[in-house]
């Protein structure tokens, strides 16, 4: 029973995090000035937010043989995502693209 | 200009909510969906087709017309991208933004990062057995050739990124590309005229319990036909948009 309860709580705390996680995700691809920085976020939402989503609905209502999936799932996002950051950031860099350097807070 | 945006963004959502306010509630089941031939195939599509994906079962017995005219657009298209002059010349660099680093001659000069390299050839056997699982799995559960098709024409390109166009090219034998780039048309002709000498319908499948086995094996051919037919096209597009000069 207490196990039911510890495993529930740490599902729903996984899943909040990885929304938490893509929210932010979002935002950084939405404001940020340049695609490093823009690639940056959103393979954050990738990794820590989809994998930790995933994780979270595999622990929920008890951990079951078919929840391997999810597991292999969070897995392949979490080698996919990055990798397809750094293939953009590389691409980026090789065609010349400079990382934006303005200072937010000093004069534009 | 700003005013005329918005007052024709507000006339074209107000035009949207009125047409959805106009629907029939969700699941409701004297709606127009539920009332014509789906209760038909919902009923005794299982039966009538062999296919136990009601999806699988519409797609490619119901509405096969349609499933064959889906195939054609699709190498439609890329008889299409292979008949245009910049399918096979490479167009003058991009003028404008950033041009600070200098460009290393070609594109192909720059070396695969070893990265992408490593993950690509980890995750290609994997793909491959998703493709094939999609495929054989699409009689029972969501997937089918289509799907497979997707899922191997990516394999294909992602390899060929990695292992260089020569080394991809090669997954596809010379002599038989022709006719692997026409394979989802040419089969579903092939079937539909099967189907005409069994049942004297174009493109028919046999009806009685006796032909269940037949009927099937129209079916997978369909589906087989599809799934490499439209992987072999997906990574002729990509790689004919791609074309060195």
């Amino acid at each position: 029973m207490i196990a039911g309860a510890v495993l529930e709580i740490a599902a729903v705390a996984l899943v909040v995090l990885g929304v938490a996680f893509l929210l932010a995700g979002t935002i950084g691809l939405v404001r940020f000035p340049d695609v490093y920085a823009r690639a940056h976020a959103a393979s954050k939402c990738d990794s820590v937010g989809a994998g930790s989503v995933l994780l979270g609905v595999a622990l929920h209502d008890g951990v079951a043989f078919g929840d391997l999936k999810l597991v292999l799932l969070a897995l392949l996002v979490v080698v996919s995502g990055p990798t397809t950051a750094h293939a953009l950031a590389r691409a980026a860099l090789r065609s010349g693209r400079r990382p934006s350097t303005r200072d937010p807070a000093g004069p534009a | 200009m700003k005013t005329f945006a918005l007052v024709l963004v507000l006339v074209v959502a107000a035009t949207m909510v009125i047409g959805i306010a106009g629907l029939p509630p969700h699941g409701d089941p004297d709606g127009p969906i539920h009332t014509h031939v789906g209760a038909r195939y919902l009923e005794r599509g299982v039966a009538e087709t062999g296919v136990r994906n009601l999806v699988t079962a519409v797609l490619l017995v119901y509405r096969g017309f349609d499933t064959f005219l889906e195939v054609v657009v699709i190498f439609t298209a890329l008889v299409a991208v292979l008949a245009l002059p910049s399918a096979t010349r490479r167009p003058p660099p991009a003028r404008g933004e950033s041009t600070a680093a200098p460009r290393r001659g070609s594109d192909d000069a720059v070396p695969v990062s070893p990265v992408v390299f490593f993950v690509v050839r980890l995750l290609a056997p994997f793909i491959a057995v998703f493709a094939l699982a999609s495929l054989y799995r699409g009689h029972v559960t969501p997937g089918g050739g289509f799907q497979s098709a997707a899922i191997i024409g990516a394999m294909m390109i992602a390899l060929g990124l990695v292992f260089g166009r020569e080394h991809a090219a090669r997954l596809v034998p010379h002599g038989a590309k022709a006719w692997l780039q026409a394979l989802g048309p040419l089969a579903f002709a092939i079937i539909a005229f099967v189907g005409w000498r069994l049942t004297g319908a174009f493109l028919g499948f046999p009806a009685d319990e006796a032909a269940h086995a037949l009927r099937e094996a129209m079916v997978v051919v369909l589906e087989v036909a599809i799934a490499v037919g439209g992987a072999v096209i997906l990574a002729q597009l990509f790689m004919a948009l791609d074309a060195p000069s």
